[in-house]
């Protein structure tokens, strides 16, 4: 009943709740539940985390809201800590609902010395070994070729696990994209592709991107099934990616699923401004209205189990609470010294970092340690 | 379910004895040596399956080890450097061939912003151990783009550790120690000693530690310090010297990064002057940090400027090929120069 290469997105929930077609078994009010949680815990991150933002606590973050039901979605569509995940910066929705500790991502986005990656990179990019969530690269699609590569290993293993690789719509345009999607294609390795396409890559919107109609045909190029999903229908991009993930697992070689999404938020903070300069007021009128956690909120309420407002808000206030306690404890680990400079660049210390670390050491320490 | 561990290596004990081998033939054997020894390993690039590449440095391993050990790649750079990176992070050991140094553009940004960083920048929760083997250097009439020496591009990429041999027993030695060693490594093989260098090579097991270089003739008058392609016109050079009576102790680098600075040191203190020979460009040359170090930590010792002897700063002719090269004339006179200040 899935097909490939449909002209219109995928859908299943219409965008005030109602079902357009019937409703999964497995959708129960309870699972619905959990997912709205994981939705609002994500947006509630955010949201806290461009509050630190402004408060000039953090000093770089990439919203996500309004993309947190492909997120979620996803993440609840594969095998945490089994399958493996080459994400892009926008991407703290699907790590957190991963099971990337908040804590870690937070003390990712303050470079404190809880932070699992010890302020290597700028916020927002993070890595969690145990999750196999890869640490996010800034380089644009730059994470598809490695993607690839994860799943030709995995399939050399002959293990069942699949690699997830995500990247937003603009990354379609990068050399590394096609290079890489057609490297995992012609060896046939079990890489989920999967387009957040949120229409704008910085200030240039799709038409800007691409001349083709949409991402998911350019599968068909590459000798892959494409599939395009209401990325703001989290029964939607459940049900596609339940299919496609059971493909691959089954060795059909790899798959592209574009999520049709909005980046509600702007691009960054470098960005602030984002509907005075490119956008209309109107389109992201029009886009909040499609929003993918009323939408689950509407579907509950229409199955009878609606949330009520003061649920809304405990989940809103345990989220802010969670984040809170975590800046608090990421804040008192403290700032990493200029010793972690030195490690991780090479699996041990060779002699000429040897000497540049001795150098900082005695500038640091006025030459007394 | 994951790959066999390594079987231990076959220790000298048990095969003695040892073969003259060409440099290619050198790298063919590291390779098929690591491919028994780890199933972890697998070779892959442009045309190094059947055929066997493009110089038949993987001639007779597909055939050998199968396609799954073994394989072409599509035509990208890109693809074959960033994929090496994943299978890496996912518990492979791939050593993937860039047909020409020069192609290693294309796989520019997986070489510095994924195999080089993706260890630090998870401080250490994933890494990626992989060798890039690729052709490099002039001398075989291939004009620009199957020439050039971009050596100093990745030197100057941390993370990265950067060799090239220039002969059978170090090409075997090195690649061993690359494919074994937990840092992506970019390997260059001088193009053109391939077939022109021969050497003797141990039949049993034995690795070449990165970082440390090789001195190749003993001397006490200036130290000739080389790497890869240029290294026999570098001995030449000392040669001829020595019939004038001038005798130059001679350091083939092998490891650029690291580099062995205790072994370059020792020498130009003993000897008070240096000359520094490589085929890449002048500007940026690899040879500029080691003429820097030099001056730094031996000002006082040195008799003379350090000297560098390199390629020109254009681009690799295709007619001029040989006079390019810094060949043994134009060293030997750079050492007259050095020795008369
Ligand atoms: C190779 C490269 N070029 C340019 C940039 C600067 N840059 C950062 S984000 C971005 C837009 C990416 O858009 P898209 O892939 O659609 O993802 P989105 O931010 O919309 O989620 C650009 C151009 C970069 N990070 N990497």
């Amino acid at each position: 009943m899935i097909q490939p290469f449909t002209p219109d997105p995928l859908s299943w929930v219409a965008d005030d709740g109602q079902p357009i077609r019937e409703l999964p078994a497995r959708f129960t009010p309870e699972v619905l539940r959990g997912l709205h949680r994981d939705m609002v815990r994500a947006r509630e991150f955010d949201r806290k985390l461009v509050t630190l933002l402004r408060q000039g606590r953090t000093t770089f973050y990439a919203q996500s809201r309004g993309m947190e039901a492909t997120q979620v979605g996803l993440a609840r569509s594969i095998r945490v800590g089994h399958d493996w995940v080459w994400p892009y910066y926008r991407d703290h929705a699907l790590g957190l609902t991963m099971g990337v500790p908040l804590l870690d991502l937070v003390s990712q986005c303050l470079g404190t010395n809880s932070d699992p990656c010890r302020g290597r990179q700028m916020p927002h990019h993070f890595g969690a070994g145990r999750q196999n969530f890869v640490s996010i690269s800034s380089s644009i699609a730059s994470q598809v070729p490695p993607a690839a590569g994860n799943a030709m290993a995995q399939k050399y293993l002959g293990v069942d696990e699949i690699t997830v690789c995500t990247f937003g719509d603009g990354a379609t345009s990068e050399g590394d994209w096609h290079a890489g999607v057609n490297m995992a294609a012609v060896n046939g390795a079990p890489c989920l592709f999967v387009c957040e396409n949120n229409q704008w890559a910085i200030s240039t919107p799709l038409r800007g991107q691409m001349a083709s109609e949409t991402v998911h045909v350019k599968a068909r190029a590459y000798g892959m099934p494409g599939y395009l999903v209401d990325g703001n229908d989290i029964v939607a991009v459940m049900e596609v990616l339940a299919h496609v993930v059971e493909e691959l697992r089954r060795g059909s070689g790899p798959a592209l699923v574009e999520c049709l999404t909005y980046r509600v938020g702007s691009h960054s903070n470098a960005d602030a401004d984002a509907e005075k300069n490119y956008r209309t007021r109107e389109e992201v009128a029009l886009w909040t209205a499609r929003d993918p956690i009323t939408r689950v909120e509407g579907l509950l309420e229409h199955l009878g189990h609606p949330v009520s407002a003061e649920e809304r808000a405990g989940l809103i206030a345990a989220t802010h609470r969670e984040v809170d306690e975590a800046v608090g404890q990421a804040e008192a680990s403290g700032q990493p010294d200029w010793r972690i400079m030195f490690e991780d660049v090479y699996a041990d210390l060779p002699v000429h970092l040897r000497e540049q670390a001795a150098f900082l050491r005695a500038e640091q320490t006025g030459g007394r340690a | 379910m994951t790959a066999t561990e390594p079987k231990p290596a076959v220790q000298g004990s048990e095969a003695q004895g040892t073969r003259t081998l060409t440099l290619i033939q050198a790298v063919t054997e590291a390779l098929r040596e690591e491919l028994a020894r780890d199933e972890r390993v697998v070779v892959f690039g442009q045309d190094v399956g059947a055929r066997g590449g493009v110089f038949l440095a993987t001639a007779g391993l597909q055939a050998e080890f199968g396609e799954r050990r073994v394989f072409d790649t599509p035509l990208s750079e890109a693809s074959i450097v960033g994929a090496a990176v994943g299978m890496a992070v996912r518990g492979l050991r791939p050593v993937a061939e860039v047909q020409f140094a020069d192609y290693m553009g294309p796989g520019f940004d997986q070489i510095v912003s994924q195999a080089a960083k993706i260890r630090y920048r998870s401080g250490g929760q994933f890494t990626a151990p992989l060798v890039i083997r690729t052709p490099s250097g002039g001398g075989v009439k291939g004009g620009h783009h199957h020439s050039q020496s971009p050596e100093a591009y990745y030197a100057h990429t941390p993370g990265l550790k950067v060799v090239m041999p220039s002969t059978p027993y170090d090409a075997k030695g090195l690649l061993k120690a690359a494919i074994r060693g937990h840092d992506p490594v970019i390997y260059f093989e001088p193009k053109r000693l391939y077939r022109a260098a021969k050497g003797e090579v141990p039949a049993h097991d034995y690795t070449v530690e990165l970082g440390r270089g090789a001195v190749r003739r003993e001397g006490r008058d200036l130290t000739l310090i080389g790497y890869g392609g240029v290294m026999p016109d570098v001995e030449k050079a000392a040669a001829a010297l020595s019939k004038e009576g001038v005798e130059a102790e001679v350091i083939d680098l092998r490891s650029l990064v690291p580099w062995d600075r205790d072994l370059v040191l020792t020498s130009v203190e003993k000897t008070g002057r240096a000359v520094l020979v490589s085929e890449a460009p002048r500007t940026a040359n690899f040879m500029g940090e080691v003429a820097y170090v030099i001056q730094e930590e031996l000002f006082d010792a040195l008799l003379a400027p350090v000297s560098q002897v390199a390629g020109f700063d254009t681009p690799y002719p295709y007619v001029q090929d040989k006079v390019y090269l810094p060949g043994a004339n134009r060293i030997a006179a750079a050492c007259v120069k050095v020795l008369n200040y």
